[in-house]
C-alpha cells in the first residue's frame, strides 16, 4: 500500500507543473487571440483551462490520498499527518497549514477559470471576455507558482520518519472544520471574477454597465460565501475556543473582514451603476480594493510578519504575495487612470438626499471602517519595521472605533431603504419613515423596559428596530403588490439580509454589555446557584485513546440536561485545549468551561459559568443573510424597456 | 392618517426617546460579580506570547498565569482595576499594554482614523454642495459641448458601448 | 468631475509606497540583546515560596547568604533543552568553588512527570520548583522560556538574561557582578 501512496508526491508535482503549464499557455492563447482577433488561438483557451482546472484537482486529489494513506515521505505530511488522526481531520487535515490551503484555493480558482470558460464559450472572441479569461490565467499563475517555489506541497520531507504530530489540535475536535475554510475560500476566490471582468473593461475600454451585469450574480455568491465564512468562523470561536466570545478582532478575523467590508460597499454601489451609470470610478476602486485585500490578507496571515516582522525575510512566501499584492493594484490603478475620461459619468447626484446619496454615503463609511481596521492590523508591523519594538493593537482599539461605525451603517440602512432614486424631499421621508420610527421607539422601549442599560446598546436597540422597521416596509409594500414574490428579487432579499444584519447588530450589543460570569466551585452532588439558574456537578468522564486524553466534568444545569466542559490533553503535542459546553436558547446562552487543573479523586469542579444574552440571534441572523443573499439572486420583477429607470416621485407644489 | 404624520408627532416622538434614553443610561446596571471585574480587567491586558489577543480571550499559559494574577489581586480587594493594570504591565516592562499610548508616534493609529474620518466629511460635503450648484437648472458650457460633441458621433461605432 | 486626471498620480504614488514598504520589510534585521531589562532590576526579588518536584519546599528568602541563579524551564521548549548542557556544566564548577552560587529551575506550564523525566535522561540534580498557577513567571514578568535571572545575597535582583544560554556567559557575568556588588 505504502508503494503506490508514495507516488502521491511525484505525481502531485507533475501536476502542478502541468497547471503552470497550462495557465501560462491559457493566458499566452488568451491575450494573444483576442489581440489578433484570431478564432483558431482562442479556440485553444478552453482547452488549456481544462487542463490547468484537471490539474489542480489531480493535484488535490494526490495531496488527499498521501494524507489518507499517511504518506510520511513529504514534508507536508509530516507537518498535519499522523497515524492517530482520525479519518475525517485527516481529509481536512490537507488544509489546515499553508501548502494544503494554497491548494485549495487553486482547485477553487481553476474550476472557476473553467466555469467561466464555459459560460462564456460562445463569447470567447468577444475582446472583453479574452481579457477576463487572461486575467483569471494571470492569477492562476501566480499561485502555481507559489506551489514550485516557496509554498511546495509535495516537498520530500526527512527521511525514517513514521509518525507526526496531527494537525493543530483546535482543527481536529469540531465538524465546522470541514466547512468554514472551502466556504471562506469560495468567497476569496469567487471575488477574483469579478475582477477579471472589471480588468476586462478597462482594457477594452467598455466600462459602462456590460460588465457589471455580467458578473453581478458571480459578486453577489462571492460576497454570500464571504459572509458565511465569516459567520462559521465566529460560530467555530465560540463553540471551540473557550472564551465565551464571538470576534475578537486577531489579524486573521480582520484579514477575512475588511474584504468583506469592502466587497459590501461595492454590491450596494452598483446598483447606482446599473441605474444611473455614475460611480464608475467608486465601484472599480472597490473591487479592486476588495479583490487585493484578499491577497493582502492570505499575505498577513500566512507570511508571519505579525508574529514578528523578521518572519518577512525568513520565508519567501512573504516577498511573493506581498509583490503579486503590488503588482494588482498599480496596474489596477494605472488601468483605471488610462481610462479615466471614459469614466466619466453622464449625470451627476441631484440631491444628497437620495437614494444616490445615501450609497454614496454609505461607500464612504465602509471605506473609513476598511481602513481603520486595516491601520490597526498593520500598524504593529510598521511600528516594528521602522523602531524595531514590539506594540500590540488590541480590541478596545477596534471596538472603539467599529461602533460608532456600526451604528452610522445601522442608521443609514434606517433611512436608505425608503428614499428614492434622484430626490426626496423632507416631507416623502417623514411620511416613509413614520411607522419604521415607531419600529425603533418600540424597540428602545422595550429594551428600556426589560432593564437595559448603556448607551451604545440602547441606541443600537432603537436603530435596529427603526432599521428592521423601514425593511419590513419595504418587504410588506413588495408583498402586497406581488404576493410571494415580493420576497424575491434584489431589493427585497436585499432587506431580508438587512434584518439578518440587523439581528447581528443587536445581539452583539446585547451579548456584549449584559453577560456576567462567575466561577463556581462545584462539589459533587451540591448544588450551587448563579443568576437564576441551579448548576450540580454529577461526577466525571474519562476518555482516552491514541490521540488524546478527555477529562469532562458533568453539570446538571437547571435540574435538567447535563452539560460537559471538557479539557482535552493531545498526547503528541503535549497541549491541554478546553472545550466548552453550551446551553442555548433564544434569550440567552449559558457557557460552561472548567477551569484547570482538574482532580477527578477530589470531587470537585472549577467551573466558569458565563450567561450571555441572545447569542442564538447571531446565528438566526446569519442564516437570514444566507437566505436573503439566495432570494437576491432570483431575477426579480421582470423590467420592461418602457419602464422607467426609477419610481416617479410624488410630484410637490413647490419645484 | 395624515394628522399622524405632522410634526407636532414627530417632536412628540423625539422627546419619547430622550425620556427613554434618559432613562435606561443613568440608572444602575446592577452588581458586577468579581469575575466580572476578571474580565473586564483580562480585556484591557495583552498576552505577552500572542499575535495582540488579549489576556480574556488567549488561550495560551503565560495569559492564564496572569489571568491568576488578576483573580488574586480582585480577591485582596486593595487596587482599582487600572492600579491592577499597572502593577501586571510595570511587571512585563510595558510589553502587555494592548492599546497603543496616546504619545508620540503611536498615537497615529488614533489620530489617522479620525483624520480620515474628517477628510471623508469634507469630501462628502463639497460633493453635495458642488452637485447643489451645478444642478441650479442652467446647462454649463461644458454640458453645451458634451451634447454637441456626442450628437456629432457615429452611433454605430460598437467601441463606445 | 475630472477625477480622472488625477489617477496617475494615484497609481504612482500607491507603486511608491507599496514599493518603500517592501524594502523596509526586507531589511528589518532581527535585534535582540542578551541581557535584558526589568523594572524588577536592582529591587528586591519577588517572594518565591513553592514546593519542589523532588519534595521538597523551597524559600527564596531563606537563599539570602549565597547568589542565586533561577532558571524558568519547560521541557518541550527547543532553546531550554539546548541551553540544558551549559547549566550541566555551569552546575559542576559551583561545586567545586568557593563562593558557590546556588541554581534552581522555576518549572514553566508543565508538569511533574515530563521534567522529571528530563532530569532522568539528561542529568541535573539541582532542585526544579513547581510554579502553580504560573504566579512566579507572572511576578518576574517571565512570558517565554528559557530565561534565567541572578538574585544577590542581599536578595536584590542583579541580572536578566531572556533566551537561551551561551557558553560562558553566565559565568563571566556573575564574576563581574561579584566584583561589582563586593561583599556577596
Amino acid at each position: 500500500m505504502l508503494g503506490v501512496a508514495g507516488l502521491a508526491g511525484p505525481l502531485g508535482r507533475a501536476a502542478l507543473f502541468v497547471g503552470l503549464i497550462g495557465a501560462f499557455f491559457g493566458l499566452i492563447a488568451a491575450v494573444m487571440g483576442t489581440r489578433s482577433e484570431d478564432e483558431k488561438v482562442l479556440r485553444l483557451v478552453p482547452r488549456f483551462a481544462t487542463l490547468s482546472c484537471v490539474s489542480a484537482i489531480a493535484a488535490f486529489a494526490a495531496m488527499e490520498w498521501a494524507m489518507i494513506n499517511r504518506d510520511f515521505s513529504l514534508a507536508y505530511i509530516q507537518k498535519v499527518g499522523s497515524k492517530s488522526t482520525p479519518a475525517l481531520y485527516n481529509f481536512t487535515a490537507v488544509w489546515s497549514a499553508l501548502e494544503g490551503s494554497i491548494l485549495l484555493w487553486l482547485l477553487v480558482l481553476t474550476c472557476l477559470t473553467s466555469g467561466i470558460v464555459f459560460k462564456y464559450r460562445d463569447r470567447i472572441n468577444d475582446p472583453m471576455v479574452g481579457w477576463a479569461v487572461a486575467t483569471m490565467f494571470f492569477v492562476g499563475i501566480f499561485f502555481f507558482i507559489l506551489t514550485l517555489g516557496p509554498a511546495n506541497p509535495f516537498a520530500v520531507g526527512a527521511p525514517g520518519v513514521l509518525d507526526g504530530p496531527g494537525p493543530n489540535p483546535l482543527l481536529q475536535n469540531h465538524i465546522l472544520v470541514v466547512f468554514h475554510p472551502p466556504i471562506l475560500y469560495l468567497g476569496y476566490v469567487g471575488m477574483t471574477v469579478p475582477f477579471a471582468f472589471a480588468i476586462g473593461a478597462l482594457i477594452t475600454g467598455r466600462v459602462g454597465e456590460g460588465w457589471l451585469v455580467e458578473t453581478r450574480r458571480w459578486a453577489l455568491f462571492s460576497w454570500g460565501f464571504l459572509t458565511l465564512g465569516i459567520i462559521l468562523g465566529s460560530w467555530w470561536s465560540y463553540e471551540v475556543l473557550g472564551w465565551s466570545g464571538v470576534w475578537a478582532w486577531d489579524p486573521v478575523e480582520n484579514a477575512s473582514f475588511i474584504p468583506w467590508l469592502t466587497g459590501t460597499a461595492y454590491i450596494h454601489s452598483v446598483l447606482v451603476q446599473e441605474r444611473r451609470g455614475m460611480l464608475r470610478v467608486w465601484n472599480l476602486s472597490l473591487l479592486v480594493s476588495t479583490f487585493s485585500l484578499t491577497i493582502l490578507g492570505t499575505f498577513l496571515t500566512r507570511s508571519g510578519v505579525l508574529n514578528s516582522v523578521h518572519a518577512f525575510s525568513e520565508s519567501s512566501i512573504g516577498p511573493y504575495l506581498l509583490s503579486f499584492f503590488a503588482i494588482i493594484v498599480v496596474v489596477s490603478v494605472a488601468l483605471i487612470g488610462w481610462r479615466g475620461q471614459k469614466l466619466h459619468s453622464p449625470g451627476t447626484i441631484d440631491s444628497p438626499l437620495s437614494r444616490e446619496g445615501a450609497f454614496l454615503a454609505n461607500n464612504v463609511v465602509f471605506s473609513v471602517f476598511a481602513f481603520v481596521v486595516l491601520l490597526g492590523t498593520v500598524f504593529p508591523l510598521i511600528i516594528e519595521a521602522f523602531q524595531n519594538r514590539q506594540l500590540v493593537v488590541g480590541e478596545p482599539f477596534f471596538d472603539k472605533l467599529a461602533v460608532p461605525a456600526g451604528l452610522t451603517l445601522l442608521f443609514l440602512m434606517c433611512v436608505a431603504p425608503v428614499l428614492p432614486w434622484r430626490k426626496a424631499s423632507g416631507e416623502l421621508l417623514a411620511d416613509r419613515l413614520f411607522w419604521p420610527a415607531w419600529g425603533g421607539i418600540g424597540a428602545l422601549a422595550l429594551s428600556v423596559g426589560l432593564g437595559a442599560t448603556g448607551f451604545a446598546p440602547l441606541l443600537t436597540f432603537a436603530l435596529g428596530g427603526f432599521a428592521g422597521g423601514a425593511a419590513l416596509r419595504q418587504l410588506v409594500l413588495a408583498t402586497r403588490r406581488q404576493g410571494l414574490r415580493g420576497f424575491v428579487g434584489r431589493a427585497n432579499g436585499g432587506m431580508v439580509v438587512h434584518i439578518g444584519v440587523i439581528l447581528i447588530a443587536v445581539a452583539l450589543a446585547a451579548s456584549n454589555s449584559y453577560t456576567h460570569s462567575q466561577e463556581l466551585l462545584l462539589k459533587q452532588g451540591v448544588v450551587a446557584t448563579f443568576d437564576g439558574h441551579t448548576f450540580e456537578l454529577i461526577g466525571f468522564k474519562e476518555e482516552s485513546d491514541a490521540r488524546s486524553t478527555v477529562v469532562a466534568a458533568m453539570v446538571r444545569v437547571d435540574g435538567g440536561k447535563t452539560y460537559t466542559p471538557a479539557i482535552t490533553k493531545y498526547k503528541s503535542i503535549g497541549t491541554n485545549i478546553g472545550t466548552p459546553s453550551v446551553k442555548s436558547s433564544f434569550v440567552k446562552d449559558i457557557y460552561l468551561t472548567i477551569e484547570p487543573p482538574v482532580k477527578v479523586s477530589s470531587k470537585t469542579a472549577k467551573i466558569k459559568v458565563f450567561i450571555k444574552p441572545m447569542v442564538m440571534w447571531l446565528w438566526i441572523g446569519g442564516g437570514l443573510m444566507g437566505v436573503g443573499t439566495l432570494l437576491s439572486a432570483f431575477p426579480g420583477r421582470r423590467r420592461k424597456p418602457t419602464d422607467a429607470t426609477s419610481a416617479l416621485v410624488p410630484s410637490e407644489t413647490s419645484a | 392618517m395624515k394628522y399622524l404624520k405632522t410634526w407636532p408627532v414627530w417632536m412628540l416622538m423625539g422627546l419619547i426617546v430622550v425620556a427613554l434614553l434618559t432613562v435606561g443610561t443613568t440608572r444602575d446596571s446592577g452588581p458586577l460579580t468579581q469575575s466580572d471585574r476578571i474580565d473586564s480587567i483580562t480585556k484591557h491586558i495583552a498576552c505577552p506570547t500572542c499575535d495582540g489577543e488579549s489576556v480574556f480571550v488567549s488561550r495560551a499559559s503565560a495569559a492564564e498565569a496572569i489571568r491568576n494574577q488578576v483573580a488574586r489581586d480582585v480577591s485582596a480587594g486593595t487596587m482599582t482595576d487600572d492600579e491592577i493594570i499597572g502593577s501586571i504591565a510595570n511587571t512585563f516592562n510595558g510589553k502587555v499594554l494592548l492599546v497603543p499610548r496616546a504619545t508620540g508616534i503611536d498615537s497615529l493609529v488614533w489620530i489617522m482614523p479620525i483624520a480620515v474620518l474628517v477628510c471623508a466629511v469634507a469630501g462628502l460635503w463639497a460633493a453635495f454642495r458642488r452637485w447643489r450648484r451645478d444642478n441650479s437648472g442652467e446647462a454649463s458650457s461644458d454640458d453645451v459641448a458634451l451634447v454637441e460633441k456626442l450628437l456629432a458621433e457615429d452611433p454605430t461605432d460598437e467601441d463606445n458601448v | 468631475m475630472n477625477r480622472g486626471k488625477n489617477v496617475p498620480y494615484i497609481a504612482g504614488a500607491a507603486g511608491v509606497v507599496l514599493l518603500a514598504f517592501l524594502v523596509v520589510l526586507a531589511m528589518a534585521k532581527p535585534g535582540g540583546s542578551e541581557s535584558a531589562s526589568s523594572p524588577l532590576l536592582g529591587k528586591p526579588a519577588p517572594i518565591v515560596k513553592s514546593t519542589t518536584i523532588g519534595g521538597g519546599t523551597f524559600d527564596l528568602a531563606r537563599r539570602k547568604g549565597s547568589w542565586v541563579v533561577l532558571n524558568f524551564f519547560n521541557s518541550t521548549c527547543v532553546p531550554c533543552r539546548q541551553e540544558h548542557p551549559l547549566l550541566l556544566d555551569f552546575a559542576q564548577e559551583q561545586e567545586s568553588s568557593d563562593n558557590a552560587v546556588e541554581l534552581y529551575t522555576i518549572v514553566n506550564d508543565d508538569s511533574d512527570g515530563p521534567v522529571q523525566a528530563f532530569f532522568d535522561t539528561n542529568g541535573g540534580d539541582w532542585p526544579a520548583v513547581r510554579d502553580d498557577d504560573g504566579a512566579i513567571s507572572v511576578a518576574f514578568g517571565v512570558a517565554k522560556v528559557p530565561e534565567s535571572w541572578v538574585i544577590d545575597p542581599n536578595g536584590f535582583v542583579r541580572l536578566r538574561i531572556m533566551g537561551a544560554l551561551t557558553k560562558g556567559f553566565l559565568t563571566s557575568r556573575l564574576d563581574e557582578l561579584k566584583t561589582q556588588f563586593a561583599g556577596g
